[in-house]
């Protein structure tokens, strides 16, 4: 992986200066939509791109050892031998870019891995997810552990009543006290933008997310109403391309929730690609958080190099 | 390097290049073209005509490979083809509302089945048209054809109309006008530019298909503009308009002065149009579209990029980041790529610097996206744009000084204006001296939105209810029969010497004086003609100024200083002064009697009632002023799309010589009544009554200079109304010789004329009257419109 973003002093002038036409961002995200998607081996390269771009994921009450140990060997092989030899990409070290649990299920998906000799590594969620409102140290304490657990990823959720409220510099400060909290584990930063209301506040956090040290912003928790939205990525992609130019930093960029299809996945490669450049379409940079994608990206990889439909039960399940 | 089929998936999922874009197909457009042998014949009555004896032209796809051929009309297809319209206009317009709105309607559906051939032929003609834009054209105007009667009372159909574009037209501003045309009942001759004539002989094959009865449409192919001179010379044809390029507009409108045939132009190819960001911008978004605006879309019109110099580092930063990903622009031709390379050369010379993605190829029709930071109006960039992908970039300081960057230029198009402050957009886009203002947004098009350039824009409304106009006449006016084209020497027009006025000891006629600038005077020269007493009797009524070009260049500088203030203040105030205008006839109303009753030798009861008459109609002016007014538009997306019409600044009125005090208060009372300041030249047979309203004028609280009169001889007159770039209209009552002299010589900048000739029969304007069409005709002529259209989300 490349320098980290070590953040910024505080600057309420970045944040305060902004303006975001909602009519011309969704313009925008409409064009991105319409563009002609890459067709045949293309179409296979840019899948298995988006393979290895995934944060595997399951966040659920009903979370046992047993599940998360198949999520972990799904990561490892997400595409099947065959068809990877097919196109000849079966040495090319193609996983998952991590699996993503809670922080209870840490251990286990460490143990999973390491017992499969795989260096994928493990993420969690962590400062009271999805809702984030849960006391500053028990926040700052469930990051810890799940330092300690072994997660060498942590998405924290942003604090969004002082979002809403303008309290950016609180803001801040608590995700600063995050980031020092997960020491070497990178840092994704949660805004959970269906709460946000305008598109103006999404910059904003995203701009302070930055400041304060963000290795990659998120869009969502998978948990919001509203999720990941193209208009949305567009106004953090800018942001992230503002932040670059100002510091030279670059910042990584996850959308998830609700991102299920092969199709989908593409237009946010092409997303990215159109806003950021191809730079920023690798795993330490780009992630798709998604649990039942991987399922639809290999019917379509199935499909390409045998011609045929898969069904369900052709496909390893995860 | 690997071919594009054999590239690897290891190799691509390194790069992650997007690939080889999919072919289109054109496989309907070509089976199409196969079915018509590849060789496209004129469309008159309904039906293909292909005669074998007529020269063919190819018609060329964006590679120069050949597409297909169209032939080349001569006088015996125009002839045919404008007999065959006649009739049809006849069962055409004699169908209800109902009937011709329901043909349009069928088209929609008939475009539904057929729009992929439609686009595809277009694309191989390297046009761009899309269906669903022609749809939507359709149903706008549909509506409008079902509701003529209803909402457009007063209104009748011209008869036949012919449909002129240049080469680099689209199908869409061909349609803008071509539809109008036949919702409003007039049969319609299209002569399309080369690449534009295959997708407009399919949509005529089409609209016949929906039910449009044989004749109503009907195509006519040639080589050049030549062909639209041909049928503007038919006798038959009652209005000619043309959309494309300005020069091959220019050719059209001045090989057809004399004809008698009024002749538009939308000259909307090539017009160079702002684009202003505003620190107060969303600038990632502004810069997102300036590319898409300048580079992207195939497009009619040139962009010069104006940033406000606080943020201009901000957007050229984005601009080089934005830039790198753009591949090479295909250029026309070898040609426009020396061209290009020309102007860059000489823009870095003047110190530009260049933004590029890659540097240019060393040779070959394909240039990078390149703009030009450090751009000023006076570069040569800017004031003769090369045909390719450059964008010139200009830094303002102030909000005053963005709009005065954006003003200076002979373009009046559009312009694109990006802020998130609603004041600083609506303010702006009022100052702006152009047709079409976009705030954060840019190219939108609807047929709702009027579309009408300002300054050396162009001499036409199309699009919205505004554009219906065109093709519509009052119907107490009588079609103006057209009269064969008079010879003349446009070199000695209006200069042969006037006729010494001797001095007679015997008879000391009066002495009047001229109106310029608020102040009674003289002419410059001192020199005097003599009006003529009625009948001809060669008696002398007085002497009046013989004004001449400097007479008018005063009146005109006069004007132009109060003008603007005049067209600020409110509908109301100037309500208020032309109602103490009113105030200011009666009280003179003898003396006015008296002049009328001198001048033209009508008895004193009918001059009276003539200033009765004048009395009502200034006072019905008055009462307009604010009832002038634009409104909202019913646009199709979300957001607020407003209509304004403006004044023209300074129209040149050459007055009828009919009832000349009655005629004289209506066609002033028009023009300022809608903010214009006049200079009105009197009837050069009858012009006391307009002389003894100077008084009335004097003693009236008009800015000074808002109305001028230079008496003099007409053709003189004209001549010098004719070269003063200032005024932007001329309406016109004269003989041919002028009106032929007007059409050819007010083309550089282009003004917006009304001509009349008015020798032989009766011109046919009943000046009595006072129908709410003609009063309206008088005051759509006195505007031009403004639409500004402001996206929401």
């Amino acid at each position: 992986m490349s320098s980290r973003n070590p953040g910024t002093a505080f600057d309420l002038e970045w944040v305060s200066r902004v303006r975001v036409n909602t009519q011309a961002v969704l313009k925008r995200a409409q064009s991105i939509q319409g563009q002609k998607l890459p067709k045949k081996q293309w179409q296979s390269a840019w899948l298995l791109k988006a393979v290895t771009c995934i944060d595997l994921t399951t966040l659920s009450g009903d979370d046992t050892p047993s599940n998360v140990h198949r999520l972990c060997m799904k990561a490892i092989q997400p595409v099947r031998h065959d068809l990877l030899r097919k196109m000849d990409m079966h040495d090319k070290g193609i996983s998952t870019a991590a699996v993503c649990v809670y922080p209870s299920r840490v251990a286990d998906a460490v143990r999973s891995l390491k017992a499969a000799n795989s260096s994928i590594p493990v993420a969690s969620v962590a400062t009271g997810f999805p809702a984030g409102q849960t006391p500053l140290e028990s926040r700052l304490q469930e990051v810890r552990s799940a330092v300690n657990d072994g997660a060498t990823e942590i998405d924290i959720v942003i604090n969004r009543m002082l979002a809403l409220t303008g309290q950016w510099e609180a803001m801040f400060n608590e995700i600063r006290l995050f980031r020092e909290a997960c020491g070497d584990a990178h840092m994704k930063t949660i805004l959970a933008v269906g709460e946000l209301e305008t598109l103006s506040n999404v910059y904003k956090a995203s701009m302070v997310a930055m400041m304060a040290g963000s290795d990659f912003i998120k869009t969502s928790t998978g948990k919001e109403a509203v999720n990941a939205t193209y208009p949305v990525a567009i106004v953090m992609l800018r942001a992230i391309r503002d932040y670059f130019l100002c510091t030279g930093h670059k910042v990584g960029f996850k959308p998830a929730g609700g991102i299920r299809t092969a199709q989908e996945s593409l237009v946010w490669l092409t997303l990215i690609k159109e806003e950021l450049g191809s730079e920023w379409l690798h795993p330490h940079l780009f992630r798709l958080g998604a649990s039942s994608l991987l399922a639809d990206i290999e019917r379509q990889i199935y499909h390409e190099v045998t011609g045929q439909y898969a069904a369900h039960h052709e496909l390893p399940m995860a | 390097m690997a071919g594009p089929t054999t590239e690897t998936v290891f190799n691509i999922f390194r790069s992650m290049e997007s690939g080889p874009a999919a072919p289109s197909s054109a496989a309907t457009a070509q089976a199409w073209l196969d079915h018509h042998s590849r060789s496209l014949g004129f469309f008159i009555d309904g039906k293909f005509v292909h005669l074998a004896e007529r020269r063919s032209l190819s018609v060329l796809d964006s590679k120069g490979g050949q597409v297909c051929g169209v032939l080349c009309a001569e006088e015996a297809d125009v002839s045919q083809c404008a007999a065959s319209a006649v009739s049809a206009f006849k069962s055409w317009s004699l169908l209800s509302c109902y009937q011709r709105a329901k043909v349009l309607l069928r088209l929609v559906g008939v475009l539904g089945l057929h729009g992929q051939c439609l686009s595809e032929l277009s694309q191989l003609c390297a046009m761009a048209c899309s269906p669903p834009s022609l749809i939507r054209l359709l149903q706008f105007y549909s509506s409008w054809a079902q509701l003529r009667d209803t909402l457009l009372s007063g209104w009748t159909p011209l008869g036949v109309v012919a449909v002129v574009t240049s080469d680099d037209s689209s199908v869409y501003s061909l349609m803008l006008k071509v539809v109008p045309a036949l919702a409003m009942g007039n049969a319609v001759i299209v002569v399309p530019g080369r690449s534009v004539a295959p997708p407009a002989l399919l949509l005529a094959q089409l609209f016949s298909g929906a039910g449009l009865p044989a004749g109503v449409l009907n195509v006519l192919t040639g080589s050049d503009v030549t062909l639209g001179v041909n049928v503007a010379q038919n006798p038959s044809i009652c209005y000619v308009t043309y959309s494309g390029s300005k020069p091959d507009g220019l050719a059209l409108v001045q090989a057809s002065a004399g004809m008698g045939v009024p002749v538009s132009v939308s000259p909307c190819v090539g017009a160079t149009c702002p684009f202003i960001i505003f620190e107060s911008a969303d600038i990632n978004s502004a810069v997102d579209e300036v590319i898409e605006a300048a580079f992207k879309k195939k497009s009619e019109v040139h962009w010069v990029l104006c940033v406000q110099e606080s943020v201009c580092d901000n957007v050229v930063d984005r601009l080089k980041l934005r830039l790198a990903g753009l591949k090479c622009v295909s250029l026309q031709s070898e040609a426009d790529r020396s061209l290009v390379d020309t102007a860059v050369q000489e823009a870095q010379q003047q110190g530009a610097t260049l933004i590029q993605s890659c540097s240019a190829p060393p040779s070959g029709p394909l240039y990078p996206p390149t703009v030009l930071c450090g751009a000023a109006p006076a570069s040569p960039c800017v004031v003769s744009p090369a045909p390719g992908p450059l964008l010139p970039l200009m830094t303002f300081r102030c909000h005053k000084e963005a709009v005065a960057v954006g003003n200076h230029s002979p373009h009046g198009l559009a312009a694109s204006i990006w802020t998130e402050d609603l004041t600083l957009a609506l303010e702006t886009a009022k100052n702006l001296s152009v047709g079409s203002v976009w705030v954060n947004s840019h190219s939108v098009v609807d047929p709702c939105l009027p579309v009408c350039a300002h300054k050396d824009g162009g001499s036409c409304t199309d699009g919205g209810q505004e554009g219906l106009y065109q093709f519509l006449r009052p119907s107490v006016s009588s079609l103006p029969i057209r009269s064969s084209a008079v010879p003349l020497d446009y070199s000695k027009f209006g200069t042969e010497e006037s006729p010494a006025v001797i001095p007679d000891p015997a008879s000391s006629p009066p002495s009047y004086l001229q109106f310029v600038g608020g102040k009674a005077c003289k002419s410059v020269s001192g020199c005097s003609v003599a009006v003529q007493s009625p009948g001809g009797g060669g008696g002398v009524l007085g002497l009046c100024p013989e004004g001449g070009r400097k007479d008018v260049r005063n009146a005109v500088e006069a004007a132009l200083k109060v003008q603007p203030g005049w067209q600020k203040k409110t509908p109301s105030a100037r309500a208020l002064s032309l109602h103490a205008l009113v105030k200011g006839v009666e009280a003179k109303r003898q003396d006015l009697a008296t002049s009328l009753h001198t001048q033209t030798g009508v008895s004193m009861d009918e001059a009276e009632k003539e200033v009765e008459l004048s009395i009502t109609r200034l006072a019905l002016w008055a009462a307009y002023c604010d009832k002038v007014q634009g409104g909202s538009l019913p646009m199709p997306k979300s957001g607020s799309a407003l209509s304004f019409p403006e004044a023209l600044g300074v129209v040149g009125v050459v007055l009828p010589d009919e009832s000349p005090l009655l005629s004289m208060v209506t066609l002033l009372g028009a023009a300022i009544a809608s903010g214009n300041a006049v200079v009105m030249v009197p009837s050069q047979k009858h012009p006391l009554p307009t002389i003894a309203f100077i008084q009335v004028l004097q003693s009236s609280d008009l800015p000074a200079g808002l109305v001028n009169v230079v008496t003099g001889r007409r053709d003189q007159l004209t001549v010098a109304l004719a070269n003063h770039s200032v005024i932007r209209s001329i309406w016109y009552w004269g003989s041919a010789e002028g009106c032929r002299y007007l059409q050819y010589t007010c083309t550089r900048p282009l003004k917006t004329l009304r001509l009349v000739s008015q020798e032989g029969q009766d011109e046919g304007v009943d000046w009595t009257q006072a129908s709410p069409s003609f009063l309206e005709d008088l005051w759509r002529n006195a505007v031009q419109w403004k639409s500004v259209w402001i996206p929401t989300a």
